[in-house]
């Protein structure tokens, strides 16, 4: 164990805001949603019609050269978000080989493969798409990055639901510290604003009919979003040695399970998540100045982490900005961890904490409000970024200001 | 009036058959006043119950305060219906 620092040097998005990561921090910042109405042709019976979709417009403008044939829209997502971190990054060849790994989450793989393809199989005289597999595969988009860059390190698909690109960045931090590798392409993504996917989650209850209004205490439910965040990692050293800009630091990482139950949460499980990462980071509770939360948006997952909050800050929770930048982008399941830790870096840079947008009233249950209406200046030197999935997993991340290297 | 009351007690008891099918509770000894905890129905049995509504009825009810603060049978039984009868006119 080297216990290297670890440094952010390039970031990237595609996001149902937009293209790269200026779409996604300025629509965060300004409170703009993303959410769009949708309509599935294969969904009789869909109710909800809202979702933070990618629309085939904006898609198909980034990836024309693309090969579509190998690839489902979940690997165009995510190379399209790497080529924007990479770029900014400045890496250039010889800085891949085998000091530079890859990983990259996603939960759902190539959705919409699966979805069309289901559709399809029952019927002989259709014929099934032959790339079906190497399409819906998960880990596929994470090595057609490496393929692309020739970053030929250790390659890992962290696929647990919501948490999966918290827990990949969270991974990729400790490869770093170890010493085990120099750099690191990391994130996740998820393209599964589509027909079968969409109805498993509505179908599940937990998909707001009318708006995403995260801590309110008329609070019904999610917004489905999809996208992918990545960033390029890296020792403190490495960034040094190359002359890199640095974004910012990754300070502190916890991950924890609540090992109870699947889908219900236990603020001890994610309350754990988030003191791991404070004592990783060396930080007390009044030094962490904007939480990017969770903030689902669901009953259950705002009052839990709420309480988790509360014990992991207690006094110093209330001067603690909150919010949930979900209702602008969407949940993006794999990605969503990915696309909050890019916003939250925004957040340190710009010292800036962006508005939970759709808030209506406080909840007896949660007694507290986030940011609201117009983004909070902050002063701070760290900020957190929770991501708590189905299954129990819990991980948390802490960013530092680049200034305090 | 009572066509109303009558109507309002039919909605709950079609809604009674319905938790004890998906909550596999023995109709028979459901009885309104029981704690949905006693009963064994956890957050899944609850969902599935929900799904029914939705065949059953052509209604979308998500998870908000309103249904995750239900206690009783009954309680389930006065905000399905509500929710129900809302969809219904609006």
């Amino acid at each position: 164990m080297t216990n290297a620092r670890v440094v952010i040097t390039g970031v990237g998005a595609f996001s149902p805001c937009g293209y790269g990561v200026d779409a996604l921090w300025s629509s965060a910042r300004d409170g703009v949603s993303a959410a769009r109405t949708v309509q599935f042709e294969t969904v009789p019976n869909q109710h909800v019609k809202t979702a933070a979709n990618i629309p085939d417009a904006l898609f198909n403008a980034h990836s024309s050269n693309f090969k579509h044939r190998f690839q489902d829209r979940v690997t165009g997502f995510a190379l399209i978000a790497a080529d924007e971190a990479v770029t900014q990054a400045g890496l250039t060849p010889d800085d891949f080989g085998d000091d530079c790994a890859v990983i990259v989450g996603s939960g759902f793989g190539g959705a919409d493969t699966l979805d069309v393809n289901y559709l399809a199989y029952a019927n002989a005289n259709v014929r099934m798409d032959p790339m079906s597999i190497p399409k819906i595969m998960t880990n596929a988009a994470a090595s057609w990055i490496s393929m692309t860059y020739g970053a030929r390190g250790p390659v890992y698909c962290n696929s647990t639901a919501c948490s999966s690109s918290s827990q990949s960045i969270g991974l990729a931090y400790l490869l770093l510290r170890s010493g085990a590798i120099k750099r690191c392409i990391t994130g996740g993504t998820e393209a599964c604003v589509v027909g079968g996917v969409f109805r498993a989650w509505e179908v599940l209850r937990v998909l707001s009919p009318d708006f995403c209004r995260p801590f309110s205490r008329d609070r019904n439910g999610m917004l489905l979003g999809e996208g992918a965040g990545i960033l390029v990692l890296e020792t403190l050293e490495s960034a040094q040695e190359r002359g890199a800009t640095i974004l910012a630091e990754i300070a502190g990482y916890g991950t924890t399970s609540d090992a109870g139950d699947l889908l219900r949460p236990d603020f001890r499980g994610a309350a754990s998540a988030m003191s791991k990462a404070m004592t990783d980071a060396g930080l007390s509770a009044g030094q962490v100045g904007y939480a990017n939360a969770h903030g689902t948006g669901t009953v259950a997952n705002d009052i839990s982490e709420t309480k988790a909050m509360r014990e992991v800050f207690g006094d110093s929770f209330d001067s603690l900005a909150v919010s949930s930048t979900k209702p602008v982008h969407g949940h993006a399941l794999g990605a969503a961890g990915a696309l909050e830790t890019i916003i939250t870096m925004n957040s340190l840079i710009h010292q800036l904490a962006p508005p939970s947008v759709n808030y209506t009233t406080l909840d007896p249950a949660i007694g507290f409000e986030p940011v609201q209406g117009e983004a909070r200046p902050i002063q701070t030197g760290f900020c957190l970024s929770n991501s708590f999935a189905f299954g129990g997993v819990n991980a948390s991340l802490i960013l530092g200001h680049a200034s305090r290297l | 009036m009572r066509n109303d009351t009558t109507e309002k007690s039919k909605l709950e008891e079609d809604l009674l058959d319905l938790v004890a099918e998906e909550g596999m509770i023995d109709r028979a000894s459901l009885q309104r006043d029981a704690l949905m905890a006693d009963l064994n129905i956890a957050s899944a049995d609850f969902i599935m119950i929900l799904m029914a509504i939705e065949e059953k009825y052509g209604i979308y009810i998500s998870v908000d305060n309103e249904m995750a603060d239900l206690k009783t049978i009954q309680d389930l039984l006065t905000a399905a219906s509500k929710k129900i009868r809302e969809k219904e006119q609006g």
